[in-house]
């Protein structure tokens, strides 16, 4: 290989090297706070896709580098430090490739993520000991070496091949699916949505396993994700099992202290809480399958143009390209005594409300006619509160924190009648009523967690007919995330699970 | 090379700065109609509560909050229309009468209770609750800005416009009163006796147009 060759490959390394960097850590930051100082530094909005395209690119050059090197390998004169450095960038490129299409096909997923981080960060040390130390001991001269002096039409053909079949191979996998059958059942078939998943035809039905990353609280942040699917000519059921070590209904009990009642929280104040919270588990559908969401994933503090900066700087979920995607959100103590999942979807940014102080872009609840569960505090703010009702007999308050206060099982708050000693704990959840009624109750749920692991049944209609639903049929698309007593930092993962009815 | 390593290292320094710096929060944006005000006439911030009243800059009026805490203000008591001489008296639903409601009942009691410092509630004009009707931002919200007018229901609220001749299906009952319904955003003819939402309304004084208004430069987020 020549020099102007060796000088176009290097090129494009450095481009596509800090493009991956900093999409990855924009990535990274979702689940990773001690990044966040960072955060100015980086690009924001739908990362994903750039991330697999700079990655498709860093396996090419990696792969045209070396077919050239076996036919004409390149020879440099460098000093013995550079020599040695060289090798840190030539063990960890190959290590954030192949780990990066580990973590892409969920294989291995987490271990392949570990080993993916600590390669970036052995590149990011590559990078600072081999180019900044060429920049101090050569300084301007560093250009005349970096930058091409002849460009021959082969130059620019390696360039231009590898451009045009990264952005073809990232046209190619932005829809790699995994594949779910649907098992098909008699209309008489009974499936009580009870959270055992115990009748015969669940046991029929073939599963699909899917790692999870990225959430909080999980081991390594990461569970394993078991989906069964069933359909019938009306209904589609889902029976959905997760590792989860312990069962989590404390979700921001209020406690009394010396000045009052307060919310027991930890990063509630900026809608990021990760320890008194409830555990959840989301579903999301779509008629796209384009990785990581179907680009309703919008990373950064402020990642949709005139739209308000988010609190935790994490991003928003919102659909640009006008569609809906549904998604049912389950949670263990709001939701699961009306058995049923919050029926929500991610469709586009809506207005922002200025008496609102928290902005949630394009994830919003489907419409309903009445039910609903209710805060029990009258305003919250983190130093105190004032609970919306009390229970209606002592005895109910120290068992109670850990579910839900009935509304007519309670009375409004009397500051007269509050003699509750310090220390007390009391529910942050009222029901008004025992379920939602309309769009919003499209979806009965129920979960169980038994030895350190929630299973959770789900039914829907395959059409609701709801502008705000997504059809289940065949290539619908399906992501699932789990969460661990955390408000927002769920797991994730790539690829989707494309439905496949057999009806 | 002293020269370059100096650069590297005001570069780093420069750049580990920039990541230092305090990122601003999220920040407040006034209503350009509306202000929240608390029960004792307090002017609150927009992410501010909880709030009684909601000061209307647009009508010059204070609106009634309506509440869940089972108060007079709750929202879901209905009332019957009743000025005292027209109307049905007590053929609405609430706890806080020994009979049922009219609006008499909420106005007589809001007054008493001095609510946001001002006694002077009253029904609103079908003009000024028609001019609160606005889209909602999510699917099955009343058409009422939800970020300051809460617990609305998806139905209708009595205006003071009354003594109007009924439409054909209710014209058995004689005169009626304009509501908004605020699941349509339409005004309607009701008959008196039709069991509907209120939503109070407070002249302003004219020597306290705003009340406490110079305060609220000074007041905290929480």
């Amino acid at each position: 290989m020549d020099r102007q060759t060796f000088i176009i490959f290097h090129i494009l390394a450095i481009v596509v090297v800090i493009g991956s960097m900093l999409t990855g850590l924009r990535i990274a930051m979702v689940s990773q706070d001690w990044l966040s100082p960072v955060s100015v530094l980086l690009p924001q909005g739908q990362m994903h896709v750039w991330h697999l395209g700079f990655g498709v690119a860093i396996t090419l050059i990696i792969a045209c580098y070396l077919l050239h090197s076996f036919t004409s390998p390149f020879r440099s004169i460098q000093s013995k430090y550079h020599k040695i450095i060289n090798y840190l960038g030539y063990t960890s490129l190959p290590l954030i490739s192949i780990s990066g299409w580990l973590i892409w096909s969920d294989m291995l997923t987490d271990t392949a993520r570990t080993v993916h981080q600590i390669a970036i960060w052995m590149m990011g040390c590559y990078l600072v000991l081999h180019s900044w130390i060429y920049i101090i001991q050569n300084g301007r001269r560093v250009l005349s070496v970096l930058l091409p002096k002849r460009v021959s039409f082969r130059h620019y053909g390696i360039a231009t091949g590898i451009l045009v079949a990264s952005l073809s191979s990232v046209f190619l996998i932005k829809n790699t699916t995994h594949q779910l059958k649907v098992l098909t059942i008699d209309n008489t078939t009974f499936i009580e949505i009870d959270g055992k998943g115990d009748e015969k035809a669940w046991n029929e039905a073939t599963p699909i396993s899917i790692m999870t990353i990225g959430g909080a609280n999980f081991h390594q942040g990461s569970t394993e994700v078991t989906v069964k699917a069933l359909a019938n000519k009306y209904e589609s059921y889902f029976l959905i099992s997760w590792q989860d070590a312990t069962k989590s209904t404390n979700h921001l009990p209020l406690l009394k202290t010396n000045t009052g009642w307060k919310v027991k929280e930890n990063g509630f104040y900026n809608f990021d809480e990760r320890t008194f919270y409830e555990d959840k588990f989301a579903v999301m559908l779509s008629e796209g399958c384009d990785i990581a969401g179907d680009k309703t994933l919008h990373l950064g503090d402020k990642p949709i143009k005139n739209k308000p900066k988010n609190w935790h700087g994490k991003g928003y979920h919102a659909s640009l390209d006008g569609k809906t995607r549904d998604l049912w959100h389950w949670k263990a103590v709001r939701t699961n005594d009306m058995y049923l999942a919050d029926d929500n979807f991610i469709g586009p940014p809506a207005a922002h409300l200025s008496g609102k102080r928290r902005y949630t872009a394009g994830y919003q609840p489907d419409g309903k006619e009445s039910g609903a569960y209710v805060m029990n505090w009258q305003w919250y703010t983190p130093n105190g509160v004032i609970p919306k009702r009390l229970p209606a007999q002592l005895s109910q308050i120290q068992s109670a924190h850990n579910s839900v206060l009935p509304w007519f099982g309670s009375a409004p708050y009397d500051a007269s009648q509050d003699h509750y000693p310090n220390g007390t704990l009391l529910s942050s959840v009222l029901y008004r009523s025992n379920r939602f009624e309309g769009d919003r109750a499209d979806v009965r749920a129920r979960g169980e967690w038994k030895n350190g692991r929630w299973t959770l049944e789900l039914v829907r209609k395959h059409n609701t007919q709801s502008q705000y639903d997504v059809a289940l049929k065949t290539g619908t698309c399906m992501w699932v995330s789990a969460f661990d007593h955390s408000q927002i930092a769920h797991t994730r993962h790539i690829q989707a699970i494309k439905l496949r009815y057999s009806l | 090379m002293i020269k370059r390593l100096t650069w590297s290292v005001i570069i780093l320094v420069l750049l580990i700065a920039i990541c230092l710096i305090p990122r601003d929060k999220p920040q407040i944006k006034h209503h350009q109609r509306y202000t929240k005000i608390a029960q004792s006439g307090e002017v609150l911030l927009p992410w501010q509560g909880p709030w009684a009243c909601v000061l209307d800059n647009q009508n010059e009026v204070l609106w009634e909050v309506k509440t869940d805490n089972e108060s007079i203000h709750d929202g879901y008591w209905t009332y019957s229309w009743f000025d005292g001489q027209h109307g049905k008296s007590n053929f609405g639903d609430c706890y806080f009468e020994p009979n049922r409601c009219d609006t008499q009942d909420l106005i007589r009691r809001t007054n008493k209770q001095g609510l946001c410092g001002l006694s002077n509630w009253r029904l609103p004009s079908a003009t000024e609750l028609n001019s609160l009707v606005q889209a909602p931002n999510s699917p099955s919200q009343p058409f009422i800005a939800n970020d300051y007018f809460i617990h609305i229901k998806r139905g209708d609220y009595w205006s003071s416009e009354h003594g109007i001749k009924l439409p054909s299906q209710y014209r058995s009952h004689g005169m009626g009163a304009t509501a908004v319904n605020f699941h349509f955003g339409k005004r309607y003819i009701l008959p008196y006796r039709n069991a509907a939402f209120v939503m109070l309304v407070a002249d302003i004084p004219t020597t306290n147009k705003h009340p406490q208004l110079s305060r609220r430069a000074t007041i905290k987020q929480h």
